[in-house]
Formats: C-alpha cells, structure tokens, sequence
C-alpha cells in the first residue's frame, strides 16, 4: 500500500491537523491516499470573502517536506494573487518554500491572503487590475462571487 | 582638389613601415619590428595567438588563476576582520568579491552587514543540556551527535540537513545565500557546513558556483564564451577597445561577449544578429557549399577559403563565389574597382501601380539584405577554414616545408603570419558587411567611400588568400626550387603588409564613422570609373575627380608579378624588385 512508508512527519503533522485544527481551517486526509488532503477555509470575517467555505486540494509530493506542497482552489474566487485554475501566488510555496515550514503554516498563510489581497504581485493580470483601479468595486464583485460559488452547502 | 592627399587612400603604402620588409628583420627571431608577437601555450604551441601590442588592457586568468586570486581575497578578509573563512567567504559573495567594499561596510556598521549577511555572533547561541533533540524537519529526536545546527543553533539532524542543503545545491547559485530553514532566522549556511554534511558530489558543485560567482557577480571580470574555455578575462573598465583574445585563441568584445567584432559597435552587432535569425529560415540556401558553375551550370563545391573559384575541367570557368562574375573582372589588371561589395538594387523603372511598387519594395529589402547576409555569412565560413588552414600549416605542413625547402621552421614565420592576417582580416571584412547594411542609403558620399575602402580591403584579402592557399601548395607538393620559393616568400610577405595596410585604413575609417568623408567632400574621390560608367544610380554624384586606380600612371603603378602597389616613380617593384 502507498500509504505503508509514509514519512513519520507526515504522520504527525496530519494527526495535529486533525487533533487540533486552526481556526476556520479543516484539512483531512484522502482514504487512498494520504499525501491528498481536502481542505476548507472559512472566508475571514471583515473581508470580502466572509462566508463563504473555500474548498482546496492540497498534494504532498515525493520530496516533501524538501519540496513545497502543490494547492489549490477548487472553488471559484476572485482575488488577484488566484487564477482562475485555482492556483495560488503565494512565496512560500515556491521560492520561499523551507522544510521547517509545515502544511497548518501553509493554509494559514493563505487564510491571510483572502484577508489582505496583493494586487501589486498578481497571478490574475485583469482581476488585480479591477482592483488596483476600482477597488470598491472589485471587492464587491469578489462578494458576489463568494455568495456565488463559495456559500456553502 | 589638393585635399587628394589628405585622403587615406588604401594603395597609399609607399611610406608604410618601410624597414619591415626591406630588411633582413622579418626574418630573424626578434618580433619587434613585426608588430605582432607570439604567445605560446603551454600545453600545445599549435594555439599560438595573435596579440596585437598595443597596450594590453586585459587579463587573461585559467582556472587555477581564478581559485588563487579568490583565496587571497578570502584570506585578506579573514585577516583584517578576524572572521572566519566561511564568514569571509559569504561576506566577499555579499559585495560581489569586492575587498574594499567589504571593509568599507564591516567598519561602518559590522552589526548591519552581520544581519544582512546573517552571521550570528556564535555568543547568542546558548547550548542545551539536553541529551536528545526533536529535528525540526522530520520531527523526529535524535541524539546530539547526529544533530548540526548553523550559528543560530536551531536542531535539525544530519540527514535532513543533508536533503536541505543538497536541494538547494541542485536548484542553482542560490544556495551561496542558503540561510537556516527557519524562514524567520536568517542564519547564514555557509561552506563549512557545506563540507561537514553534503556528498562529494554536491561539494563540487557548491565549489563551482562559488568559482562561478568570483567571475559573474565581480563587474571586472567575464568567461571566455568559447565552449569548452575555462578561463575568464578580467578587463580594465574604461580603457578604450573593448577587443579581447584568450588563452584559447578566441575573440571576444568584453562588453557584449559576442565574438570580436571591430570596427562595428556592440549596437549594430546586435541589431544585425537579431535580423539574422528573424531571417534564417529565408537565407538556409545561403550557407549551402554548393552553386551552379554560372557557365556550365554543374554543381560546384566551395571548399576553400578564397572566393576565386574555378570550375572542373573541361569548363575551368573562373568565377567569384559572391556575386557569380567572371574572376577577370574583380582583378586588378581590368583596372577596374572591385566592385563585387558593393550592393545594387534592382533598376525600378517604368511605371509602377502602388501595389507592385510595395511588392518591388519588399523584394528589394530582402535582396538588399541577402547581398549583406551571404558576404557576412561566407567571409565568417571563410575564417573558420582559413583558422583550420592556420592549424593545419602549424601542426603539419610547416615541418614538411621546412625539411623539403632546407630552411628552419623560424624561417617560415612568414607563412603563419599570412594565415594569422587572412583570419583576422575574415573577421574585420565579416563585420564591415553588417556596418553597410545598416549605413543609410541616403549618405551617399559615406557609402561610396566606404565601398571603395572594403573594396580595396576585400580585392587585397583575396589576393593574400589565394596566394598563401593555392601557390603555397606547389610548394608543398613538389620541390620548387629555392629561388621560386624566395620569390614566394617575398611575395606573400608582402601582401600580407599590404592588406594589414588596407584593413588598418578600413577599421580606423569605420571607427570615426568615416567622418573624412564631411571633411573632405571625398565622394570626388571615390567615384570610380565603373562608378561614373552608370552602374551606379547614384543622382547627386560628382564623378570627375579620378580614384587612385591600380592603372592610374599618375599615381602609382601596379607590379604584374605581385601585385605590389608601387610609387609612380619607382622603376623597379619594391616588394619583388621585378622591373616595371
Ligand atoms: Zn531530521
Ligand atoms: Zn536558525
Ligand atoms: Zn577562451
Ligand atoms: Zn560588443
Ligand atoms: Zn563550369
Ligand atoms: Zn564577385
Ligand atoms: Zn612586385
């Protein structure tokens, strides 16, 4: 079974996610394969995405911990530092990416880019545009796209 | 009209250098009067390499070079700031290996340069009691002696740290800035650690991005981009031609790191090498090595240097590669202007609709560019087989003369330095053709005067060419006698004067942007006759004044045997001393 040599930090590090989940996080491991987790992220409050239940998958490659962990959105949102396939420009999951970082450290970074939208370094070229020229507007549209896509059952 | 003499015309060689080929000074073993000097490799004298002696304002550094010079740098740091040579190592990479910049920062602010590099005073880090540890990246507990921490003593075990370390290796230079893998802690990993916990493998490869980083990230310092070359070149910044030859022979301009490209600007260089690939798929025929005997219509094959072709017996046509002429017409006995470089467009006469004119137009550019292109393109296949000629006749053919014709490989000199002239004037002539691609039409005089110097060059290359490629082989394969072989001697020495003459004049025209031309009106001049025959469209030349033509009795005349271009008042030839 893949699941038989998994490292022992993959062990702990699921069993905390699920003993002790941060806040407005759910991350669970796949039944046929615990290097896949489905993740939920609570859209924070006082941000445009309050509300909404963002689903992600997030996979840990072969070279993990060496290697960052592959997320992604599967709801559909609108914010500039997401594309519309869901992934994220986020540092740490590339360049900025250290093995002592952990997969809780990860998604609650990107708890922290629904709070705080970066359109100075955009993934979404027409989206951080909306943003940095109308911002009242591109936050509306985002809430719209959140009771849209994201409410929910 | 007096301004004539002003004008550097290229046949002006009467006064040149006199006692280079009068004398017995060519051939003894001082290079002096040469101009030129060999420099022998070491490992294989057959790289010798043309250095010119103007002033030298490079150094050429090999590998062991590099790591010496790169260790005395490290050393001076370790000593003047008492740090350790994995801390001199990081902060020299820090100030791209700049020793007075370092000292500079480090006696300014040592706290701000320490943070910025992320040396940790050792003090800060206080050592634990206990016996086991948790790593921090496989979360497992090790006991201490499999645990390493950097300066900041953040515990991780080897085996991670190993991992840790040999991905960022395999990811790139980057790891010469490798910090703890606590994103917030910064302390530097340096090659120390380096060396404790990563494979021989992975410590080569940190050793040659650091070797890497002394040359790329130091601005005084560039590789040779010949491949297979290991050596760098450090240049003197702000010392005039950016021209420099390596240790493996090969040209390079410092600042674009394109191959040497005198007299044309690094600009133009790139202009023109943009165009070239924007155009490859459309002048593929051009490097063919094959064209159509004009006469015969019979393939034939290119495979010498000079563009003097001659087809297979029993046609025997003799043609020019480049523009498919007879060959009588581009010699100097026709008294005519060579006139082979120069580009035409095609006669647009007749009334034109729009739509034809654009067609016309168009056509026109690319022919215009593929007269350019092909002359560029052969001269550069030309050096590259003049450059295996070269190694040919210094691995090979110079012993076999030597014994055949009973004279000292010393006494042969002569013939490399005909080959080391032909290869450097391919290259000079290469670029003169991307120089006049981009010479506006609309500067007439410029461009007549610039014609008529590459003219002058390209006839007098050729000669060289084909007398150190074809008549030299007679005297490789048989035994001519030793008077022949004299005059030989004396002819090729002579023309290769005369061409380093012509190409000299042709570069110092080029690079002052052919302002002799404002100065002296010199369009008069370099309308030949061919010019003024109306081959040329040219509307506001002045045509009358008379070049200084091979035939010209009033200037000079021309020797029937070398070709020499002697003084009018000569009787007898002052290369040759055949008589008039
Ligand atoms: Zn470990
Ligand atoms: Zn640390
Ligand atoms: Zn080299
Ligand atoms: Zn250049
Ligand atoms: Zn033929
Ligand atoms: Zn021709
Ligand atoms: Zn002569």
């Amino acid at each position: 079974m893949a699941n038989s040599n998994l490292p022992r930090r993959i062990i702990k590090e699921t069993q905390r996610l699920l003993s002790e989940p941060a806040p407005g996080i759910s991350a669970s491991p796949s039944e046929d394969n615990m290097r896949y987790f489905n993740v939920m992220i609570l859209g924070p409050t006082q941000s445009p995405y309050e509300g909404g239940v963002f689903k992600l998958e997030l996979f840990l490659p072969e070279e993990y911990p060496m290697a960052a962990p592959k997320v992604r959105f599967l709801t559909k949102i609108y914010h500039p530092n997401i594309d519309k396939l869901g992934r994220i420009c986020l540092d740490i999951l590339k360049d900025k990416w250290s093995p002592a970082l952990q997969i809780r450290t990860v998604l609650l970074s990107i708890q922290a880019l629904l709070s705080a939208p970066n359109p100075d370094d955009p993934l979404s070229e027409n989206i951080a545009k909306h943003w940095k020229s109308n911002e009242a507007e591109a936050v509306e549209t985002a809430k719209e796209w959140t009771r849209l896509y994201a409410s929910g059952a | 009209m007096d301004s004539e003499d002003d004008m550097h015309d290229a046949n002006d060689v009467d006064s040149y250098e006199e006692d280079y080929y009068s004398g017995d000074a060519m051939y003894s073993d001082d290079d002096d009067d040469a101009g030129y000097e060999f420099l022998h490799n070491d490992s294989d004298d057959s790289d010798d390499v043309l250095i010119s002696r103007q002033q030298k304002n490079f150094t050429i550094l090999k590998e062991d070079d590099i790591r010496q010079r790169q260790e005395d740098d490290i050393t001076r740091i370790c000593s003047v700031l008492s740090v350790s040579r994995d801390s001199a190592c990081m902060l020299l990479r820090r100030y791209n290996w700049n020793v007075s910049n370092v000292h500079e920062a480090w006696f300014a602010n040592e706290d701000k340069v320490r943070k910025a590099v992320g040396l940790l005073d050792k003090t800060t880090y206080k050592p634990t009691k206990a016996r086991e540890l948790p790593c921090g990246i496989c979360f497992e507990s090790y006991l201490l002696d499999k645990i390493s921490t950097a300066a900041c003593g953040h515990p991780f075990c080897n085996t991670c740290w190993t991992a840790y370390i040999s991905t960022s290796i395999n990811d790139g230079p980057g790891c010469l800035t490798l910090r703890c893998p606590i994103p917030s802690c910064g302390a530097a990993v340096g090659v120390d650690m380096v060396n404790m916990l990563t494979s021989d493998e992975d410590k080569t490869k940190y050793q040659r991005y650091l070797l890497r980083s002394y040359i790329e990230d130091n601005r005084k310092t560039k590789w040779c981009p010949a491949p297979g070359c290991d050596c760098a070149i450090e240049f003197d910044l702000g010392s005039g031609s950016y021209d420099v030859t390596c240790h493996c022979s090969y040209s390079f301009c410092w600042n674009c790191t394109e191959e040497a490209h005198r007299p044309v600007d690094c600009e133009t260089v790139s202009k023109w090498i943009m165009k070239n690939s924007a155009e490859s798929e459309n002048m593929n025929w051009i490097l063919a090595n094959s064209k159509p005997c004009p006469k015969c219509k019979r393939p034939i094959e290119k495979n010498q240097g000079c563009m003097h072709m001659t087809c297979n017996p029993p046609c025997k046509y003799e043609f020019c590669w480049l523009c498919l002429g007879q060959w009588s017409d581009h010699g100097e006995r026709t008294g005519g202007f060579y006139a082979c470089n120069r580009y035409e467009s095609a006669k647009q006469e007749g009334a034109y609709d729009e739509s034809e004119r654009r067609r016309e137009m168009a056509k026109n550019s690319l022919e215009r560019y593929t007269h350019y292109y092909e002359r560029w393109a052969t001269n550069q296949s030309s050096r590259q087989k003049a450059l295996a000629d070269l190694h040919q006749m210094q691995t090979v053919h110079l012993a076999k003369l030597s014994e055949k014709q009973c004279q000292p490989e010393t006494q042969l000199k002569f013939i490399i330095e005909a080959w080391l002239q032909i290869v450097e004037c391919r290259r000079v002539l290469k670029w003169t053709y991307a120089y006049g691609y981009y010479l506006p039409e609309q500067e007439l005089a410029k461009r007549q005067f610039f014609e008529y110097l590459q003219g002058e060059a390209e006839a007098g290359l050729e000669r060289l060419h084909q007398c150190a490629e074809k008549e030299l082989n007679t005297y490789l394969n048989e035994d001519g006698s030793q008077d022949e072989f004299n005059n030989f001697r004396t002819k090729l020495a002579g023309l290769t004067s005369v061409t380093r003459n012509y190409f000299e004049n042709l570069v110092r025209a080029l690079e002052n942007g052919l302002a002799d031309v404002d100065a002296h009106g010199a369009s008069s001049k370099t309308s030949s006759s061919k010019n003024a025959a109306g081959t040329s469209k040219a509307k506001g030349t002045k045509g009358k004044g008379s070049i200084r033509g091979r035939t010209d009795d009033s200037t000079g005349w021309s020797c029937d045997q070398c070709t020499y271009m002697n003084s009018k008042n000569a009787t007898s030839c002052q290369m040759c001393h055949n008589s008039r």
